[in-house]
């Protein structure tokens, strides 16, 4: 599967692509908020009012693909939340008036497949639509659907992406469950800290991709995963993986590890890093944008602009690289809490 | 290309715990739909819910997880149809616990049907409650995953209504491509203050129980449930009973508005078709219709001028949204598997409350228990963000 165009909106200056130029944003909090673009330009104002953050980011990174590929046959989208700053002020509102008389605008923004719904709606788009939820995973679900799709012949050109909001609430969730960090650290030195607790981000990226390209930036092979494994299991999930395209773990030249700065969640990126991939170069991506469910989505990103030969943020992720060659063969791993584990598998 | 066989059904609804007493209840031409015991709401006493039968409590006890903290109501109706799902399939431990067995699951409301605990945590009031970590709309698939020691591809999927029609699609799929050779799908929805002020503040749930394809109708009902189905590779699965076999899918969207169908009912139009181009068979094949029928003023009208546009003269067909209510995400499993019960028995169940049916195309919803030869029987859901999905099911060429 070919990918043939992409936009992001990160924690970075990626939808114009000045991150791309060697501009990066520094982040020294607990969480990481995206930095939004100028949607008025192409969105309604009536409409951007009502839109949550979830469907906004979506929209604001998808409807420029959708527009210029007048030609694509169907919308797939990951979000484990959605809108759950919308939920939540509905939510709100049926507790504090008492299950009253309330508006249903943030209730119809904040389910989750409001974003594929409004991408389709806006782009006039009756083709294959579908949302998964699927926590850590959700945007590896989004990749298989559209490998499937391309394989039976009956679609040629997607548009897929992960998206993910913080809210207020959502932090304050996951901070009960002890998710994040206590203390504040600089995203610098987040990849090597050696205390419990990680970063929130959030973040949208989405991509076209077609199962036939002359020209395209980079190929999905595959993705797999695999939920509470221990590590025989990941080994073997990665081994067939790599199988199926006559791949052994030493073709792997680089690997995107999902280090989010949480001690307690180090020991499988080690695992994959050291004793499965010891020979490939390994890079992070969580210092760039936090950690959110479907954080994979930006390394898809990232891994793109690697295998088109750009090198400008390499500095930032760097872990281990001894061969400086063109990267060939990257795989993309990462879990969620240590529940969730996936592998998408690129190359160019 | 393998063929997709349904080895095994697994449902819990307002007229049943189980598959027999769904059945019996259908047979019965009987509504689950009545005031609410269980669900505590503003509404409980001014609308009507076709609520399941049983206390959270009493879901525990029946699954042997008593005492079992942080589990959703949606998660505790999702076990047990699961388990009756797989125990019907007779699948072994080693088959569940199989890289070539997959889940997937379905739900819109997930743990937020513990409306008041989500409340106090995102607001950071109190200590938190049992269910902090099982908010999201995966937890109930996870928590299953855990339950059975899943290994092999798991997903959840979130297209609102047409939810898990889409995880029937997604599973056919994955075992036609040869990644697996088995997969559990369908979903769970438990009834929720979030739901119910959702679909009441958009003004489309009826004060009484609903009426689909009348004239008066003027709403939804409410219900919640789960429903799975065991598919499996027709060749692998020789030496067991083939309850149906999917014969073909088909999914749209509508591109019209977030929460309703367009007049010209592109999506559905197009749902169907795809479905049958996809079953390889024209429209006059299709015996019977589960529509989705929700019983709203918007919904008949324009799923009716798409069986119009679809099928000229309109196959039987009804709602069974008129036993179970609306069980939002649950509903494309739970009528899927009416649908097949519908086929192995020869039976057609009345669409109830229906007296003034709508008659622009001279016909109506079945009207009483009636005996058919069905081979090929369709089911439709359609969802908010126009999201749509046709499943059409075929007699299994063996039974045992």
């Amino acid at each position: 599967m070919f990918i043939t165009d992409l936009k992001a909106i990160s924690p970075q200056l990626t939808y114009n692509a000045e991150f791309l130029g060697g501009e990066k944003t520094s982040h020294e909090d607990t969480v990481y908020h995206v930095i939004e673009p100028d949607y008025m330009e192409f969105i309604p104002k009536g409409l951007l009012r009502r839109m949550g953050k979830a469907v906004r980011m979506g929209v604001g990174a998808g409807l420029p693909l959708v527009k210029k590929h007048a030609d694509l046959d169907g919308v797939i989208i990951g979000t484990a939340n959605g809108g759950l700053e919308d939920c939540i002020k509905f939510l709100n509102q049926i507790v504090e008036y008492d299950e009253g008389t309330l508006t249903p605008t943030n209730f119809v923004q904040s389910t989750p497949n409001a974003v594929a719904g409004q991408l389709a709606l806006m782009g006039e788009n009756r083709g294959y639509n579908i949302t998964y939820t699927n926590g850590g995973t959700s945007f590896e679900n989004a990749l298989l659907d559209a490998l499937l799709l391309f394989e039976e012949g009956t679609n040629k050109k997607l548009l897929i992406g992960g998206i993910e909001e913080i809210s207020d609430y959502n932090y304050n969730i996951d901070s009960l469950s002890h998710k994040y960090k206590k203390e504040i650290v600089k995203d610098t030195e987040l990849i090597d800290s050696t205390t419990p607790g990680t970063v929130c981000g959030e973040g949208a990226a989405l991509f076209v991709v077609e199962n036939n390209a002359d020209s395209y930036l980079a190929q999905i092979k595959d993705v797999a995963q695999i939920t509470y494994p221990n590590e025989e299991d990941i080994t073997q999930c990665l081994i067939e993986m790599l199988n199926r395209h006559d791949l052994k773990l030493t073709d792997i030249d680089s690997v995107m590890l999902g280090y989010n700065g949480d001690i307690d969640h180090n020991s499988w990126y080690e695992y994959i890093e050291n004793a499965l991939l010891v020979h490939s170069n390994s890079y992070s991506f969580k210092n760039l944008i936090g950690d959110y469910r479907t954080c994979t989505s930006f390394a898809t990103w990232l891994a793109t602009h690697m295998l088109n030969g750009e090198t400008s943020f390499n500095k930032h992720i760097a872990r281990r690289v001894s061969n400086t060659d063109a990267p060939k063969n990257i795989l993309i791993y990462n879990h969620f809490d240590t529940v969730r584990h996936g592998f998408i598998l690129m190359t160019k | 290309m393998s063929r997709v066989v349904v080895t095994g059904i697994g449902v819990v609804s307002a007229i049943g715990n189980d598959v027999a007493s769904n059945h019996a209840q259908l047979k019965r031409c009987e509504s689950g739909i009545g005031k609410a015991k269980h669900f505590t709401s503003k509404y409980v006493d001014s609308l009507n819910f076709a609520e399941v039968k049983l206390s959270n409590e009493e879901l525990k006890t029946k699954l042997n997880l008593t005492g079992k903290k942080g589990i959703s109501r949606t998660a505790l109706l999702a076990i047990l149809a699961f388990k009756e799902a797989i125990h019907q399939a007779g699948l072994s431990q080693e088959e569940i616990k199989s890289y070539r067995t997959g889940f997937i699951s379905s739900s819109t409301v997930g743990g937020m049907c513990n409306t008041d605990e989500l409340y106090a945590d995102a607001n950071l009031k109190g200590t938190p409650s049992e269910y902090v970590g099982a908010y999201g709309g995966g937890e109930h698939t996870l928590r299953i995953i855990e339950q059975f020691g899943i290994k092999g591809f798991t997903s959840t999927i979130n297209t609102a209504c047409s939810s898990s029609a889409n995880a029937i699609m997604l599973g056919s799929r994955l075992i036609k491509s040869g990644r697996l050779d088995r997969v559990i799908v369908g979903g769970a929805d438990s009834l929720a203050k979030y739901t119910v002020n959702g679909f009441n503040a958009l003004m489309i749930l009826s004060s009484n129980p609903c009426k689909p394809f009348d004239n008066q109708r003027d709403g939804l009902t409410l219900g919640e449930g789960a429903g799975y189905l065991v598919l499996e590779r027709a060749d692998l699965s020789e030496d067991k009973e083939h309850l149906a076999e999917v014969l073909g899918y088909g999914n749209a969207n509508d591109a019209f508005h977030p929460s309703a169908t367009s007049d010209e009912a592109f999506g559905p139009c197009l749902a169907m078709e795809r479905a049958l181009e996809s079953a390889q068979i024209t429209s006059s094949q299709v015996d019977y219709i589960n529509a989705h029928g929700t019983g709203t003023p918007n919904n008949d009208v324009t799923e009716m001028f798409a069986f119009h546009k679809t099928f000229g003269t309109i196959p039987p067909y009804n709602s069974t949204k008129s036993y179970t209510g609306h069980t939002l995400a649950a509903s494309g499993a739970i009528e899927s598997i009416f649908s097949i019960l519908s086929m192995q028995s020869n039976e057609l169940y009345p669409s109830l409350n229906c007296v003034d049916p709508i008659s622009t195309y001279n016909t109506t919803p079945i009207q009483s228990l009636t005996e058919a030869d069905l081979n090929i029987v369709m089911s439709n859901s359609f969802g908010f963000g126009g999201n749509c999905t046709s499943v059409i099911f075929s007699k299994a060429a063996r039974c045992l």
